[in-house]
């Protein structure tokens, strides 16, 4: 019953077709990987088979399950500690705790070790003050042990900050009547607040997860064989792009087996609140001991995760600068600020794009483009490089033609050699990011505006330019500021990545602490952490006054 | 006849049952035509499909002898030339008075929306407000902002969609009478949707009364609803 003259109605225009597009080349190198995957592998596929894939899953899996519950009652007790109660400085831990998400772990995990390493601050002091000499075991934190101290120090934030907002929100009812049936606060910790949060808990420490088998920097700088590394590995050392594409493909499945346990453990109940009315908690005063004791914990896990390793930073940078602050340096500067710029502003286009087609046409089509447009924030960086390469690599060889038609002598790798590659690829991971600030603007709009103008003579796209962009300015600002900065402390797809002699903050803090010049990482390493340091504090600033 | 509706059934994709049924109208010329019915019973709905913000599942719409939708053709709303007041008013808010009420004047040249922007300006008692933003606004004065932004074009028909809900008792009163005159004044083809009686009573040459999506009730105000 549906002429087709009736399709007109549900928008099949430009914005249809540019979204169909955007997903399509979403998609691509995804789906590159999972094909290429089942291709029969090599000489070395067989040897990565019988001797390594082992330690790769069990060293993967050993950071994931460690990091995953360390983060899991470090994030909890702090959401808890500041929520439900009131102790010195309780203000401001309740974003200064939030802060060590300012500080990528691959550039924690290279200044504790130059804080503990035999050189450091420490062992020099206890050297040459005390005249003491410690075991070196004692200080190495270049182990497994140590890369899980450092994601769980650099990572709790995620699951502090859903447990918090999930908690301030929770009508305090609950919470309150547990006290007066005299229930002690550790009781009333695991028997009410624990269950009650499982659904933000497993939200957050999924994405922590995520983080864990997306980093490079931190596994690679302390000698730890995961997927990531040996992902690079057989691709820049060995040269084997085939069973480096079947290694991301392996990963890519322990992404969706992440994904789909997230999914069933938190079944139906999604974040859903029993009672309507909100009330938020009365936090309970703590006195004398208990409130002295809520403070060093906090404040303790406030040094670990940000403090000490900033200061160790700025007193590096200090004695660098000299050294470091030239042309160059200015140069790179402007190359990582204006490749993350360029980045940001495309996802942010193509976010609206799609967005706005979503919320235009809400059937299946719209669901399954917000999954595809969100997915590539799961997928860990060094299995979309894969996708990416394997996907370029194809167009320059289709496009050969081309290149020789407009140049005699062309090279016969143009498209994956150039930036657009790496464009490409950041577009893939952080759209997701984009897309929800973008999808979260049109839903604060809402569709009234539309109709109003449609019905005053303005089609679609005429009312987008002329009304709806305004109103998004907000939304396109701070998903604007959330990409950018992401895509400033990124590290694995720009390794892979970039092209010849192309640097970012990123990349050369990375390589500066590599070659053991760590006084020289510090600077970049500190404007990534300013920039970032600014915009998380902005943001809270921002969510709180929104609750509130 | 100047409005045919004819037989317009629709039924929401999240909803199960059937939203509108059977809704059939005919309009002279000129005539204010008034939906009543209580909540829920798909005043704005049909509305809505009349405006083209919603496809019928079948039925046609004919407004001055052009088909709006029918069986084989669907009209988008900016093509219908059919005006709308909302229920919330949907006024741009991040733009004046004026702008507001000129942002329907696309195919009119400056000088002429100038002109217009006056003449409704003036038939709403607005004049002094016209470079104000809508917050800096009384309710009572917004909605006649929304009145006069949806006449400015000139449409071939006019859809208030409970133009007095969001006022308090005195004030609907007042504006009631002034939009009694504006739409005398105009001759415009009008469809008031209302829950009040006493607004159909007094403005409306006839009323229609829906209950769950049906028409139960056509007549004179008088006959309808006595
Ligand atoms: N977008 C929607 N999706 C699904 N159902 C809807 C939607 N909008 C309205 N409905 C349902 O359609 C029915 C008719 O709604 P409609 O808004 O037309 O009623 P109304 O007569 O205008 O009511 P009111 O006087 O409260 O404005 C209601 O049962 C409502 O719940
Ligand atoms: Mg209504």
């Amino acid at each position: 019953m549906f002429k087709t003259s009736r399709l007109k109605a549900t928008y099949l225009n430009t914005w249809a077709l540019l979204s169909l597009i955007f997903v399509l080349l979403i998609l691509a190198p995804n789906v590159n990987i999972l094909i290429n995957a089942l291709k029969p592998g090599n000489e070395n596929w067989y040897h990565i088979k019988e001797y390594l894939l082992k330690d790769y899953i069990i060293n993967s899996l050993t950071l994931v399950a460690f990091t995953g519950l360390f983060t899991v009652l470090l994030g909890t007790t702090l959401a808890w500690l500041v929520s439900v109660f009131e102790f010195p400085f309780r203000k401001f831990f309740k974003w200064g705790l939030i802060l060590p998400l300012a500080i990528p772990p691959y550039i924690a995990a290279y200044t504790y070790d130059g804080l503990l390493n035999y050189t450091g601050v420490i062992q020099t002091f206890l050297r040459n003050s005390l005249k003491i000499s410690v075991n070196q075991k004692y200080f190495n934190i270049m182990s497994m042990e140590g890369a899980v101290f450092i994601f769980t120090a650099f990572l709790y934030p995620y699951v502090y900050i859903i447990t918090k907002s999930f908690l301030e929100k929770q009508s305090a009812s609950l919470i309150e009547n547990s006290r007066m049936l005299g229930r002690s606060p550790l009781e009333i910790f695991f028997y009410v607040i624990l269950p009650l949060s499982r659904t933000a808990i497993l939200g957050g420490v999924s994405l922590v997860i995520l983080e864990v088998l997306n980093d490079y920097g931190v596994v690679k700088y302390f000698g730890i064989v995961t997927f990531s590394t040996a992902i690079f590995k057989t691709w820049f050392a060995l040269g084997d792009i085939d069973s480096a594409v079947k290694l991301a493909a392996i990963l890519m499945f322990m992404v969706f087996a992440v994904l789909l346990m997230e999914n069933l453990l938190r079944g139906r109940k999604k974040f859903s609140y029993t009672t309507s009315k909100v009330r938020p908690i009365t936090p309970l005063k703590l006195q004398g001991m208990k409130a002295a004791g809520a403070f060093v914990y906090c404040f303790t896990v406030f040094s670990l995760s940000f403090l000490i390793p900033t200061l160790q930073l700025v007193y590096w940078a200090f004695l660098a600068y000299q050294k470091v602050l030239h042309v160059k340096f200015w140069v790179l500067i402007i190359n990582s600020l204006s490749a993350a710029l360029v980045s940001s502003v495309l996802v942010i286009a193509i976010a609206v794009v799609i967005a706005n087609y979503c919320r235009l046409n809400d059937g299946l089509i719209s669901k399954i483009y917000s999954k595809i447009t969100t997915l590539g924030y799961s997928i860990p960086g060094s299995v979309i490089a894969m996708g990416v390469i394997v996907f370029f690599v194809g167009l320059d060889r289709r496009l050969v033609w081309l290149y020789h038609m407009i140049s005699e002598n062309s090279s016969k790798l143009v498209l994956s050699t150039s930036m657009a590659m790496l464009t490409f690829a950041y577009i893939i991971r952080f759209l997701a990011i984009g897309y929800n600030a973008i999808e979260a603007g049109f839903a604060r709009i809402g569709r009234k505006f539309l109709e109003a103008s449609r019905t005053l003579g303005m089609n679609v796209t005429q009312t987008f330019f002329k009304v709806e962009l305004k109103m998004l300015q907000p939304a396109i600002i701070s998903g604007l500021v959330l990409v950018f900065i992401d895509i400033l402390k990124e590290l694995p797809l720009t390794l892979i990545l970039r092209p010849f002699n192309f640097d970012t903050l990123a990349t050369k803090s990375f390589e500066y602490a590599g070659d053991e010049m760590i006084h020289e990482a510090a600077i970049s390493s500190l404007i990534i952490i300013i920039i970032s340091a600014v915009s998380v504090y902005f943001f809270y600033k921002i969510g709180d006054r929104e609750e509130s | 006849m100047y409005v045919e509706i004819k037989n317009l059934n629709f039924k929401y994709k999240a909803s199960r049952e059937t939203t509108v049924v059977d809704f059939s109208l005919d309009m002279e010329k000129g005539e204010t035509v008034s939906i009543v019915g209580e909540s829920g019973s798909g005043k704005s709905t049909v509305l809505r499909l009349i405006a083209g913000l919603e496809i019928p599942l079948s039925g046609v719409i004919k407004v001055n002898n052009k088909v709006m939708v029918d069986d084989s053709t669907f009209i988008a709303p900016e093509k219908r030339d059919i005006g709308m007041v909302f229920q919330d008013y949907a006024l741009f808010p991040h733009m004046t008075v004026a702008q507001n009420i000129t942002f329907g004047l696309k195919r009119l040249t400056n000088k002429e929306k100038k002109e217009r922007l006056a003449e409704v300006l003036e038939l709403v008692s607005l004049e002094k407000f016209k470079d104000r933003y809508p917050y800096e606004l009384s309710g009572g004065q917004q909605q006649r902002v929304a009145l006069a932004r949806a006449l400015a074009p000139k449409p071939s028909l006019l859809l208030l969609d409970e133009p007095f809900s969001n006022l308090d008792a005195d004030l609907q009163k007042k504006i009631r009478e002034q939009l009694k005159h504006i739409l005398k004044c105009t001759g415009i083809t009008s469809i008031l949707v209302t829950h009040d009686k006493e607004d159909a009573l007094s403005i409306a040459d006839s009323v229609v009364v829906l209950k769950e999506g049906r028409i139960v009730r056509a007549g004179s105000p008088a006959q309808v609803l006595a």
